[in-house]
């Protein structure tokens, strides 16, 4: 049980990513991609298992210790402040965590007047981190899901959220007005498994620095 | 549909602790308590309540958002109830223990109060064992402080722990001759805490350091490992004060080795995480599958200077309720029985009964007595329900008692004289 490596890594496109990031460096994982319902991997052979898990709840089960490393999106990490390593940036899954508004208040809008304001948001906390820091009291409205909707029927007069493309702000008529974060996902590891799967940790970590750094030279 | 709450709650981050779980509190507490008498640690017993402003003096920055205050109706004073006992113990030092000869070893055991955030799993409550030794600063103490720890954990039972050794002063010497200052300084300490290498390139690369010191900073996030941590830390760092601080880590880890406990540990040179009190050699101690560390502790010199007693101290302490969780999730750990006898009277005459009880509580059993009339397969039940060993039935025959073995009903008869004998004593250990 203590030299096997656990890692949780959530559904979708950075599941796709990290398998193909892991096979770089020696881990053949793919079976993951495999359309399958099972939660749970194991490979004996190379002494790996992999938990598939919500995205926002990776940080809790590497913080808890039931997965030793987590795959997980930087805004996940941002919200939730958990302590925990987070030693790379693994680069891929890039976007952008923003302020938007309704294009036509962003006409004659000045971020530096405002005072009460009034944002949906699936990150309440990193929003009402963000505007404190700037003074501004900030009515926080948390949302699931589809947030670009809330300024259009008046729950809000502006959001934050993640854009990649812009094309979804774009076509809900809005626009970005600050950016708060570029976000992309990252490696976290537990504290207790870095200290007593030290070898092993270290080797994967070391082994996805060199691949990252040959991909920023060719990126060059 | 809305789940009615119930109207006899606890707040959110205390916990009852039921016979079972106390049981192995107390197990743990009295072993962790044995160790430190056995390296000559006497026990001192802190109050519940102190002044803020008194405990704030030695208080870690981050502990004091985290303390309870009330005010005191007798003096119209701020009172605190303390979240950590080191700044009680300086205190009690630096006044009641002044004239004494050095060196100090104190050791506590208790319960702090700490605010947390109401996320969930976060204890308000600390259960702390550790130990105080006061007016050493040779790494020779140190070592005693990590050795210490070592040696209790393996009475524990737990062998597959590691303690991470990093000395506070290496970070703070290379930080400091960077010259960073303000918000860069506070978000390069927070990257360096996380191990982002990213972050801290990136903070470095904005604050315009030059080459030299962005390399040593960025060495710091990969700085833990076993020894060969060392080696690459001399050879790759300039600072003098920095390598000041790695000669007295080697020498403490040389020390530990002579104590024979070198396998177990792990060097973190790049570690954020002490408090803000300490000031060379830190450690701490984790354990699989446990994202908290179990034990913590460290070298802390200016701390007795701030109650009027300068003095190089060091110190650990143990969180007890993440010992108890490791200790719970490991089965082989074993089960803490309770109590040992069941007492069923089946005569109206109670004499014998209670000579019987006498007896074997005379040899160090524990005995409860079953004093309801219920029938002999209630009791068992009630044996099982409750953790206990064995039953003992004094039946209608005078002189002979059977004695049930609660696990699995197997039953076995003895006379009164045979209670001394060898085949009671196989059969109750079996």
């Amino acid at each position: 049980m203590n030299d096997i490596i656990t890692i949780a890594i959530p559904k979708g496109r950075i599941l796709e990513e990290s398998v193909s990031l892991f096979s770089r460096i020696g881990i053949d994982c793919r079976e993951l991609l495999e359309d399958s319902r099972k939660l749970i991997f194991e490979n004996s052979e190379q002494k790996m298992r992999y938990m598939i898990v919500r995205a926002t709840d990776v940080p809790t089960y590497v913080e808890y210790g039931c997965a030793d490393m987590g795959i997980v999106g930087r805004d996940t990490l941002m919200e939730q402040e958990r302590d925990l390593y987070e030693p790379l940036d693994l680069k891929f899954g890039y976007c952008r965590m923003i302020v938007a508004e309704p294009a036509n208040l962003a006409g004659n809008d000045d971020p530096c007047l405002w005072s009460h304001i009034r944002v949906a948001t699936k990150y309440p906390r990193v929003t009402e981190k963000w505007f404190a820091s700037r003074g501004i009291q900030v009515e926080v409205i948390k949302l699931y899901g589809s947030i670009e909707l809330a300024p259009l029927v008046g729950l809000s007069e502006r959001i934050v959220d993640l854009v990649s493309t812009g094309e979804t702000l774009k076509q809900n008529g809005l626009v970005e007005v600050e950016t708060i974060s570029e976000i992309t996902a990252r490696l976290v590891v537990n504290r207790a498994s870095l200290k007593i799967k030290q070898k092993k940790i270290t080797e994967i970590i070391h082994d996805l620095e060199n691949i990252l750094q040959d991909n920023q030279k060719i990126n060059r | 549909m809305f789940i009615s709450a119930p109207d006899i709650s606890l707040p959110r981050g205390v916990t009852d602790f039921l016979p079972d779980s106390a049981a192995r509190i107390n197990r743990i507490e009295s072993e962790i308590r044995r160790v430190f008498r056995l390296w000559g640690f006497r026990r001192i017993i802190t109050p519940k309540l102190e002044y803020e402003d008194v405990m704030s003096i030695g208080m870690a920055e981050e502990l004091k958002g985290k303390t309870y205050r009330f005010d005191d109706r007798q003096t119209g004073k701020l009172l605190a109830l303390p979240p950590d006992i080191t700044p009680q113990i300086a205190r009690i030092v630096a006044t009641r223990l002044k004239n004494f000869p050095l060196p100090h070893r104190i050791c506590y055991s208790g319960r702090v109060l700490r605010q947390t955030e109401t996320q969930a799993g976060q204890n308000r409550e600390i259960f702390q064992s550790g130990v105080e030794l006061i007016g050493l600063d040779s790494p020779e103490a140190d070592a005693e402080m990590v050795a210490m720890a070592i040696e209790i954990l393996t009475t524990l039972n737990i062998n597959d722990f590691k303690v991470d050794l990093g000395h506070v002063e290496f970070c703070r010497a290379i930080l400091s001759d960077s010259g960073l200052s303000g918000k860069p300084l506070a978000d390069i300490r927070i990257a360096l805490s996380h191990k982002d290498r990213c972050a801290v390139e990136k903070i470095a690369i904005e604050a315009g350091l030059s080459d030299e010191v962005k390399r040593e900073i960025m060495l710091l996030p990969r700085l833990f490992g076993g020894r060969e941590v060392l080696g690459l830390a001399e050879s790759s760092i300039r600072s003098g004060r920095a390598l000041d601080a790695l000669r007295n880590l080697k020498e403490t880890v040389h020390i530990l080795d002579i104590h024979g406990v070198g396998d177990y540990l792990t060097i973190d040179l790049g570690e954020m995480r002490g408090l803000d009190y300490h000031t060379g050699i830190t450690f701490e101690s984790f354990i699989p599958g446990l994202g908290e560390p179990v034990c913590s502790g460290g070298r802390y010199d200016r701390l007795m200077g701030m109650y009027g007693f300068p003095a190089p101290a060091t110190g650990l302490t143990f969180n007890v309720l993440n010992l108890l969780q490791a200790i719970e999730r490991a089965p082989e750990y074993g089960r803490f029985l309770n109590t040992d006898f069941l007492l069923l009277n089946m005569r109206e005459e109670k004499r014998e009964a209670l000579e019987i009880a006498r007896i074997l509580r005379s040899r160090n059993y524990s005995v409860a007595r079953d004093i309801i009339r219920r029938p002999v397969e209630d009791s068992i039940d009630y044996a099982r329900w409750m953790q206990i060993g064995f039953m003992l039935l004094i039946d209608r025959k005078p002189g002979i008692y059977e004695v049930v073995r609660v696990s699995d009903g197997l039953r076995k008869s003895f006379s009164r004289e045979e209670l001394d004998g060898d085949n009671f004593l196989t059969f109750i250990k079996s």
